[in-house]
Parts: structure tokens; sequence; C-alpha cells
């Protein structure tokens, strides 16, 4: 009888963890999908009303378009960086120690403290950026106040404050690589290249794997950037679809359309992971 | 040897038992939030700690607890039914949601309310600050009304013929003061500046005042419509779309950093009282002088100018057990006596009528001139309209605004059409 009931007292804890903190929530929050609720407020039936509503919000949609424009920026920049400095500290260079700690530095910081720099960084009149530019005869640039630009700038700086992380990730890879590997390549007469083309990629290729999911879902995550940088703007190039669901929730308090918003979002997200996944074991078979 | 299984259940039993809420004598003491703005809580403990002294219901008070904002703070409050008894510092724009949501109590129904309002108030702030349903439930308590804040060097400096009080002056004032001092190509000196992000509050700071100054205290929603499309905020818009077309404002982002009325980059900008201290603390010369105006007017616009009020109110939530109790210390703030306390540790304006002929203002009027002009100004002041979606109404505007006045992507009166069209729509929904 004892030995029946203690592994359930033991476990007990995360089960009542995972009740209160994950399937309550979800289940509550599927269950106000198909309600209107303000919170404070009692909530009212609204069948499938947030859905059709969803579907007909050109905001939500262009949300989504940039969030997936941020994606097509970040996370090229962040694996072409990320990788190139792993390669960088993977060489016997001086204080690697120190470099590795620098480029880690940006991922501790917090978020909002990295994004107020930065907005001096860029900003028009009296950001670093700009007078360095107009210091070499350039034009000054609108980082965040072109449009054009703005989600750029905000990739931009997304991928200076996680590089460190993947930095880490890629060194564990590049370690991994089995060092006879190049040595047979030289005495083949293989350039650095070429090395690194046929060796090097294939071999981390399921750390590659790890950055471009983790970094679609930090990236599909956006959301301090917009909110402190830009407020969504310009012209709502800027907004993410964290960022849209955030304002419709604590701005607006449309729960139940916020939380419709939330579960689509999350399946989408899903549904890009699965797709990538899919798409990288298909390269490496 | 003790049972391990006996001594788990016995742990579990002691943590939901610790859990328990006690019962002491303080749960009969009213609780009340101020906001955590240093004067605030000097000007709360002196009351606090006088009516501690004499009453026999004690009164229990802390600033409101550290959030995002006061706004969520609050609504995560009435969530969780954590309510304090009082709250200090609620924007009339959240009011009525808060009071359709049945978690205030209407004030007009306790004892001594509605006489002593009406003695306090002027007629026109006891019609903004009742709500839908016929009752109040706020206590007008203070306000900081927007006006321009100017660099004296702008009369003397630039060859005005006087201060640019409408659109049209002050837009001649920016062509005069545009200016590249550092010869780098681009314009670093400019006539004034206002906040050019998206988000909704923003507004409150330029379309808005400007808005009521235009039309005298003008609605925004009027009988469940969109009361805006009209020619003064037409007006308002191309008046400011024009200002950054001609590069009379900066669109850089300058909350971060540092303030540029103060490094006299600009000339002016649309503020509230609480400026006066700001620039006395961080001027850089000693010689540096400012004062007030009221907001720019379209050209021909005659009378008092109006503009927003930025009014924080008093309310007590539902969770209070003794609400007459509440709003008689409630009272104590809002006496003439509280009213001036407030003036002196706050530099906040309390909202009441005749503010600038009551004697006992005019000692502390005589000796800060500046806070004269905002005095004077309170006669001529407008809040918010009473709307359950006042934030929404806003953040629209505010979307038009962008595109309009900032991105030029739109006349002024599509942007404010459409905008209007865009809060029919929500009022209808």
């Amino acid at each position: 009888m004892k030995k029946k009931w203690l592994p359930y007292i033991l476990v007990s804890p995360y089960i009542l963890h995972f009740i209160v903190f994950v399937a309550f929530p979800v289940l509550f929050s599927l269950v106000l999908t198909f309600h209107e609720w303000n919170i404070i407020s009692p909530m009212k039936f609204n069948g499938f009303g947030n859905y059709i509503k969803m579907f007909n919000d050109r905001m939500f949609w262009k949300s989504l378009i940039n969030t997936f424009k941020f994606l097509i920026i970040h996370i090229p920049l962040q694996i072409i960086f990320s990788l190139a400095l792993a390669e960088f500290l993977n060489q016997n260079i001086k204080f690697k120690g120190f470099f590795r700690a620098a480029f880690f530095l940006p991922v501790i910081v917090s978020g909002v403290v990295v994004t107020i720099l930065w907005q001096q960084l860029f900003g028009f009149d009296s950001g670093l950026f700009n007078r360095m530019l107009v210091s070499i005869g350039l034009s000054k640039v609108g980082w965040l106040l072109d449009p054009s630009i703005a989600m750029g700038s905000i990739a931009l700086m997304a991928t200076w404050k996680n590089v460190g992380l993947y930095v880490i990730l890629f060194l564990v890879g590049l370690q991994t690589v089995p060092p006879h590997y190049y040595e047979a390549a030289s005495i083949e007469g293989a350039t650095h290249w070429q090395k690194f083309r046929n060796i090097t990629l294939p071999m981390i290729n399921p750390t590659i794997f790890m950055v471009v999911i983790l970094s679609t879902i930090g990236g599909f995550s956006l959301f301090i950037e917009p909110y402190i940088m830009t407020g969504g703007g310009p012209l709502s190039s800027t907004l993410s679809s964290v960022l849209y669901i955030y304002k419709q929730a604590f701005q607006y308090f449309h729960m139940g359309y916020s939380v419709t918003l939330g579960f689509f979002f999350a399946i989408l997200i899903l549904g890009v992971v699965v797709i990538q996944k899919k798409y990288i074991e298909q390269g490496e078979d | 040897m003790i049972n391990k299984q006996y001594v788990i259940v016995l742990l579990l039993i002691l943590t939901c038992l610790s859990c328990n809420k006690s019962k002491n004598e303080n749960d009969q003491a009213l609780l009340f939030w101020s906001s955590n703005n240093r004067g605030e809580i000097e000007f709360t403990e002196y009351f606090v700690n006088q009516w501690n002294d004499k009453k026999t219901t004690p009164l229990k008070f802390q600033p409101i607890p550290e959030g995002q904002s006061s706004e969520e703070v609050i609504l995560a409050s009435v969530v969780g039914k954590t309510t304090p008894d009082i709250y200090a510092n609620m924007w009339q724009g959240s009011v009525e949601m808060y009071a359709k949501a049945g978690v205030l109590v209407p004030l007009d129904t306790l004892e001594g309310f509605t006489e002593f309002i009406k003695a306090r108030c002027t007629k026109k702030v006891l019609e903004e600050i009742t709500s839908s349903d016929g009752h109040i439930y706020q206590v007008p308590w203070k306000i900081n009304p927007i006006m321009t804040i100017y660099n004296k060097r702008l009369e003397s400096d630039f060859d005005l013929p006087s201060l640019p009080l409408s659109y049209d002056m002050y837009l001649e004032a920016g062509e005069k003061i545009k200016a590249d001092n550092d010869k780098d190509g681009y314009i670093d000196q400019y006539v004034g500046y206002t906040a050019v992000k998206v988000i909704w509050f923003e507004r409150l700071m330029n379309f808005y005042p400007l808005y009521i100054a235009a039309s005298d205290g003008g609605q925004l929603i009027k009988d469940n419509e969109a009361a805006f499309n009209n020619d003064h905020a037409v007006g308002v818009f191309r008046f400011l779309q024009e200002l950054y077309q001609k590069e009379y404002f900066s669109k850089e982002r300058l909350s971060a950093g540092q303030d540029r009325f103060i490094t006299e980059d600009i000339y002016t900008k649309w503020t509230g009282p609480w400026e006066i201290r700001h620039v006395d603390k961080f001027k850089q010369r000693n010689d540096f002088k400012f004062d007030f105006y009221p907001m720019p007017v379209p050209k021909g616009h005659s009378g008092p100018v109006y503009t927003y009020s930025d009014p924080k109110n008093i309310v007590v939530f539902n969770t209070c057990k003794n609400p007459q109790k509440a709003w008689e210390f409630i009272k104590t703030l809002v006496t003439k006596e509280g009213d001036k306390k407030l003036l002196e540790i706050t530099t906040q304006l309390p909202n009441r009528k005749n503010l600038i002929t009551d004697i006992t203002f005019q000692d502390y009027f005589k000796t800060h001139p500046k806070m004269k002009a905002f005095a004077e100004q309170a006669n001529y002041i407008k809040g918010i309209d009473n709307c359950e979606i006042i934030v929404e109404v806003f953040d629209i505007i505010s979307q038009e605004y962008e595109a309009c006045v900032i991105y030029n992507k739109k006349t002024p009166e599509k942007a404010i059409a459409d905008a209007a069209k865009a809060v029919d729509n929500l009022l209808k929904n």
C-alpha cells in the first residue's frame, strides 16, 4: 500500500504545478476564445465571433507579415554572425575567454536596457550611427523613422543581443568535429573554404537546425524591442504579432479575442517549426 | 521511526493552513493607495497621520505597488479582488469602464457627498464626471492643464512680433527658429517638439489639447458617436502636419535622451505644471528663463483658450467595507486646507472652482507666479469624455495621426474621416 501511493505523492507537486499553471490556463483560454471578456465584467458567449473577427482583421495579418519579415532578416543574420564569431573563437587566439564573455554579455543584459541603449544609437539627429555616417560624408538614415528600414534595424539589434547564445551553441558544435577530418583534408590540399563547406557545415548541421528552431521561436515572440522603441510604428511597420496580441489584451481588454489570436499564433509557430524540421531532415538524408 | 508519508501529509496541511487569511483588528482599517510620486507620498502621509491621530477607524496607507503602469496594477488588483478601499490618482478616462463593471462605489449615494462636491467643483466638471448611469463614481481631485512652455529667448532672439499664440504665428516662428547650428546639413534647432510615438496616450499631449483649444472644449465622443469629424480636428492635423513637413518639429524620439528644451535646441513644448520643477532643477545656465502661454489656436479664434486638464481623481472600490468612512477621509484631502497642501507639496493643481480668486490660495500664487498661469488656465479646461473604450478611440486617432501628421500619407480630411468612421464602427459593436 505504502509503495503504491508514494510515487504519486512524490510527483504530486509537479502534477499540481502542471494543472494550475499549464493545463487549466490552456483549457480556460480555449473556452475564452468563444467569449467576449474584458476581465472585470462577466464573460459573454460569442460563438465563433472571435475567429471570424481574426480572419477579417487586416492589422493582425499585417502584424504576421511583419513578424515573418523580421524572421527573414533576423535568422540568416543570426546564423552568419554567430557562426563566423564561433569560428573565430574556435581558433587559437589570445584573450579567448574575454571575447567569449564579451559576446555573451548582451544575452544576460535586460532586454529593456539593451533596447533603450540601441534607441540612442539609432537616434536620427543625435544617434551615434547617424553621427558616424555624417562624419564620413554620408546621409542620415531614419533607422526607426523610415517604415522600410525600421524592422531591419530591430532585427539588427535583436541579432546583436542574442548572438552570444548562438556562438556558444556553434562553438560546442564545432568542437565535436573530429580534427583528423581537417588533417586528412589538408593533406589532400583542401582550402579553408572547402574544409568549411564540406566538413564543418555538414558536421554541425544538427546545431544549425537547433539555432534555426530557437531563433525562429525567439523571433516569433518579438515584443520588447518594438514595444519600447517604436510602439509598433512607423506606420505599423514594426507591429509584431505578439505586440498586437498584447495590445488587444492589456490595452483594449479584449481578452477573448487576444487569446484567439494567441491560439492561432501558437499553432502557426508549431506548423513552421515542423516544416523547418522536415526540410532540414531531408537535407541531412 | 516516523513514517515519511505522514510527514509529507503534515507538511501539506501546514502549508494550506498558512495560506489561510488571518483575522485581526486591522481588518477594520481602511486601505489607501496613493501614486508613488514622492510629493504625493509626502502629501498622503501628512493626512493619514492626521486622520489616525484623531479618528477611531484606522487607515493604512501605501503607494501603489510597482508595476508597468498604475493602470495595469489597478486592473490586476480588480481581477484578483485585492483592491484598496480608496485609490487616489485614477485617470478620469478609466473610471467609466470600472463603473460599468460595478467595481466602484457610487459616491453620490453617500451622505454629504453631493453637497460637498457641488460646492467644490464647477458645473462643467460635475457633468464630466457623471457616469452614463447618472451616478458619480469619482472625486475630482487634481489637474495638470497642458500649456505651452517657452524659452524666453523666443521673444528676444528671433524678432517675433509677439508670442506665437496662433497656428500661423507658430509656423512663422518655426521658420525663423529653424537652424542648422553645427553645419552638418541637418536642422538641429526647432520651434518645438512633441512626442511622435504612436502610443495612444502621447496624443493627450498634442492632438487632444490642440483639439480642445480649437473647439473651445469640444468632445471626441457624443451620444455614442464620434464627434471629432469637423474643421477643428482637421485644422489641428493640418497644423501639425505642416510643422513636420517644413521641419519646424523634429521627428526624433527623445524619450530616453537629453531634454532638448533644457539644452535650448527647441524653444517650446506642450506640457503641464510638473515641468516647472524639472526645468528649474536641470537647467544648464542660471539665467535660463521660461514661462507658459496657452495652446496655439487657429487664426481668428476669439475668447478664452481651453485645454486638456489631465484629471486624476479619487475612487472607492466596492471591496471597501465602510464607504462612508472612506468618503470622510477623502473629504479631508479635498478641503481647502488639503488642496493648499497639494499645491505646496506636489505642485499640482486641485480641481476646484475659483482657485485663482479664493483667498486660501492667493499667497501661494503670489510666491509661485508660474503656477498662477496654470491656475488661470484651470478656468478653461476639459477632461476626458465618458466612454468605456476611450483608449481605443485615442489609439485609432493615433494611427491616423502618424499616417497623416508625421508621414504625410493622408490628407488631414481623410485621416480624420477615417478615424471617425473606425470609432463609429467600434462604438456600434
